[in-house]
């Protein structure tokens, strides 16, 4: 395998428990500096992947280079990691926590006082230094949680599920975390279920399914095969009876939706001159081409369908 | 290795300074303090009081005097305490200084020397008598003076009814022996006084004479020692085996163990367990020790304790820490709880054990072929060897480092097992594995 510079790197990485393949022959690299997400259903082999980058568990077969190295166990001092399963040491402070994994990860004793603190202070939770772990609610206790994946300023970030059980206000300062991370130069690969976060925060997305890789793309690049023929169309008049753009030969189907409409080309349409066709018999206050969503890309995916975009409005 | 510093400085702190180690410190020698005092007392028991009545079958006809006599002296309790001084001279055991030291008070039934024998028996059978039947009594015929033609004498049988305390038969047995002796005493005209004392010699105290000097024998030292230093080697591993244990089942039920493997691997992991939770139970040791030393010093004991003992001591327990420790640690990365650890400690917990039941063989025989077979087997050769190199009669110095050499290798080969299934074990949540996943994880990890 040629091995470059990248962040990460995979070559038919196998990994199998028993009968079950886990992760089949997945091949990825990622780029230093890069955010990926890293998606798939629940048992796709998200975790087992990520447990393997991180030298948790060894491959059964394949190579991977961790930032250069033939093993994460080499670099671990430069990694961050946030996994799915997480827990604190409940009856530790917050602060003494905070510190003995810096320590662990090979902070510097000067000025590491003052960089804990300075971090409890930076999500919002200054005052809970002296706090023991078991007297934080679940949301404080997530921010620790993160918090000791960042705590050391790594050069690669790996976040298993991290947005799992946020409120949106947590799940918000999360992302600016991992944006804070990514401009600070770190890599950032993070696995997902919601597909929404991973669409707004990642500039590449890498999809496996049953332990193999479907997707290895840009987000813009993933969405692009699957332009859409459909338009999503909100009459100016919220009563105004749409029959006529049922009745126009372009159009197969027109479907409400939330106060507006989809509007399903049939096939070989020009959609620019059926958005004009629609226009013409009903005026609207807004008509755009409906492109399909990563998570409709996943579904279809999941599903062995084709990309939900090409029948967005016939489902 | 700084990691594997780390992990043991948080092991350590986050046990040492905590309530619970203060407890458990305290525990052991309140708990053994406790004991030596109440100990003592439930085994003493209450005074035993015989009272009831003896029938007796006098065929000489010159016992029966003594017997009414011998009975009505035992109601005096300086007469007791007389008894029971002459036969601790002799040497009599404690059961029998208890009972002889019985309040008694007995009622002489006399019966005729042609008693019928079988009916006599059913005296003692009788249903709900008003007092308590509590022997029958046939003297010999030859219990004071010889058959013709011999020089033996005879003695006494005794019928006693079912369920009756042993102490009970003991003080009329003391009755009958001293009616039996002043009957023979007085049928050769001699002086029962001077008799006395002419039989009597007291116990002395022995002197033990070392190369430091010369003192007072203390006995039951050479077992006290012994089982004191078997003691601290059990407590310690415990100690720490039990800490390793829920420690690391902890951070598996609280998820805390992948974070940490993010930042070390598994075998920094536990190794950093392994140094943290040997400085507590050494810790631990340490200050029992002291407290030891400082007992026997204040004793003035001081100079019968061998010093090496103390270094056998830290040897042995590093072997016995590292073979049972880093398997009760494994079997703690292999459970999710403590209920399912239960499970797979009995086998440990029977290493444990074992050492108690054997001690006393082990320290009344140290050369016996048990006792040198337990010093050469792993994981029980510490406590073993420990128990012989600390009696009285300690083996070779070969088998001795034998012993170690075979300890070491356990050592090793119980590392390699604990450390192949920590590696897979920690991260296995669900179903805890039976012998089948434990012998997969060994040839896979």
């Amino acid at each position: 395998m040629q091995m470059s510079s990248a962040a990460i790197e995979l070559a038919g990485v196998t990994k199998t428990f028993g009968s079950l393949t886990a992760v089949d022959r997945l091949d990825l690299t990622i780029p230093r500096g890069a955010l990926y997400g890293f998606i798939g259903p629940n048992g796709a082999g998200k975790t087992t992947a990520i447990r393997m980058i991180m030298s948790i568990l060894l491959p059964d077969s394949g190579e991977l280079r961790v930032l250069g190295n033939r093993s994460a166990l080499e670099a671990k001092d430069r990694i961050g990691y946030l996994p799915e399963e997480r827990g604190l040491y409940r009856k530790m402070k917050v602060a003494a926590y905070l510190t003995f994994i810096a320590r662990l990860k090979g902070v510097p004793e000067r000025g590491l006082r003052e960089r804990v603190h300075s971090a409890i202070e930076r999500i919002g939770l200054k005052g809970v230094e002296a706090k023991r772990c078991e007297e934080l609610s679940k949301g404080m206790s997530q921010k620790i949680q993160i918090l000791a994946a960042i705590i050391h300023e790594p050069d690669l970030l790996i976040l298993d599920e991290p947005f799992s059980g946020l409120d949106p206000v947590s799940t918000r300062l999360l992302k600016d975390l991992i944006l804070a991370e990514h401009r600070r130069g770190a890599t950032v690969l993070f696995s997902t279920h919601v597909m929404p976060q991973a669409e707004e925060l990642c500039d590449h997305v890498v999809m496996i399914h049953r332990g193999r890789k479907m997707l290895d793309d840009p987000v813009s690049t993933i969405l692009r095969p699957h332009d859409s023929r459909a338009l999503s169309f909100e009459p100016l008049d919220a009563h105004v009876d749409v029959g006529a753009v049922r009745a126009l030969p372009e159009v197969e189907r027109c479907v409400a939706v939330e106060g507006r409409y989809e509007v399903a080309l049939r096939d070989g349409v020009n959609a620019a001159a059926a958005m004009r066709s629609v226009l013409a018999v009903v005026p609207a206050a807004r008509i755009e081409l409906k492109r399909p969503t990563l998570e409709d890309v996943f579904v279809a995916i999941v599903a062995g369908a084709p990309a939900a975009g090409d029948k967005a409005v016939a489902a | 290795m700084n990691k594997v510093w780390q992990i043991a400085g948080r092991e350590f702190v986050a046990t040492v300074f905590t309530k619970g180690f203060l407890i458990g410190l305290l525990i052991v020698p309140a708990v053994g303090l406790l004991l030596a005092l109440v100990m003592p007392r439930l085994f003493a028991g209450r005074t035993l009081t015989v009272e009831g009545e003896i029938a007796v079958v006098d065929p000489t006809g010159v016992v029966m005097p003594h017997v009414r006599s011998v009975i009505s002296a035992r109601r005096s309790p300086l007469a007791v305490t007389e008894i029971v001084e002459r036969a601790r001279a002799g040497g009599a055991d404690e059961m029998v200084l208890t009972a002889l030291g019985a309040t008694t008070q007995l009622t002489l039934i006399e019966r005729p020397p042609t008693a019928d024998l079988e009916q006599e028996k059913a005296w003692l059978v009788e249903p709900m008598p008003a007092a308590r039947h509590l022997a029958l009594i046939v003297v010999h015929a030859n219990a004071v003076e010889p058959s013709p033609g011999t020089s033996n004498l005879g003695s006494y049988d005794v019928y006693v009814p079912s369920k009756q305390d042993n102490r009970v038969e003991v003080s009329v047995q003391g009755v009958m022996r001293e009616a039996i002796i002043s009957a023979r005493v007085d049928a050769r005209d001699l002086n029962r006084e001077e008799l006395s004392i002419v039989m009597t010699v007291p116990r002395v105290r022995s002197t033990t004479v070392g190369a430091d000097g010369e003192r007072d024998t203390v006995f039951g030292l050479n077992i006290i020692i012994p089982v004191a230093f078997m003691g601290l080697l059990i407590m310690g591993v415990m100690f720490a085996g039990q800490g390793m244990l829920t420690t690391t089942v902890e951070e598996k039920s609280n998820r805390v163990i992948e974070v940490l493997l993010s930042a070390v691997s598994p075998m920094q992991l536990m190794g950093g367990k392994l140094v943290g939770h040997m400085g507590i139970s050494l810790l631990a040791m340490s200050l029992y020790l002291c407290f030891g030393l400082v007992a026997l010093a204040s004793f003035s004991l001081f100079g019968l304790l061998d010093v090496k003992l103390i270094l056998y001591l830290l040897i042995f327990y590093l072997i016995a820490f590292f073979t049972i420790g880093s398997l009760m640690m494994a079997v703690g990365s292999a459970v999710n709880d403590m209920r399912e650890a239960q499970q797979l400690m009995m086998p440990l917990m029977l290493t444990m054990i074992l050492p108690w039941m054997l001690w006393w063989p082990i320290v009344q025989n140290p050369s016996s072929p048990l006792a040198v077979v337990i010093s050469f087997v792993p994981p029980v050769n510490s406590f073993g060897m420990l128990l012989r190199v600390a009696s009285s009669n300690p083996p070779p110095a070969w088998q001795v480092w034998l012993s170690i050499g075979a300890g070491v290798a356990g050592a090793f080969a119980a590392l390699w097992v604990a450390a192949k299934v920590f590696r897979v074990g920690v991260l296995m949540f669900g179903k805890p594995p039976n012998l089948k996943t434990l012998v997969t994880w060994l040839r896979t990890a």
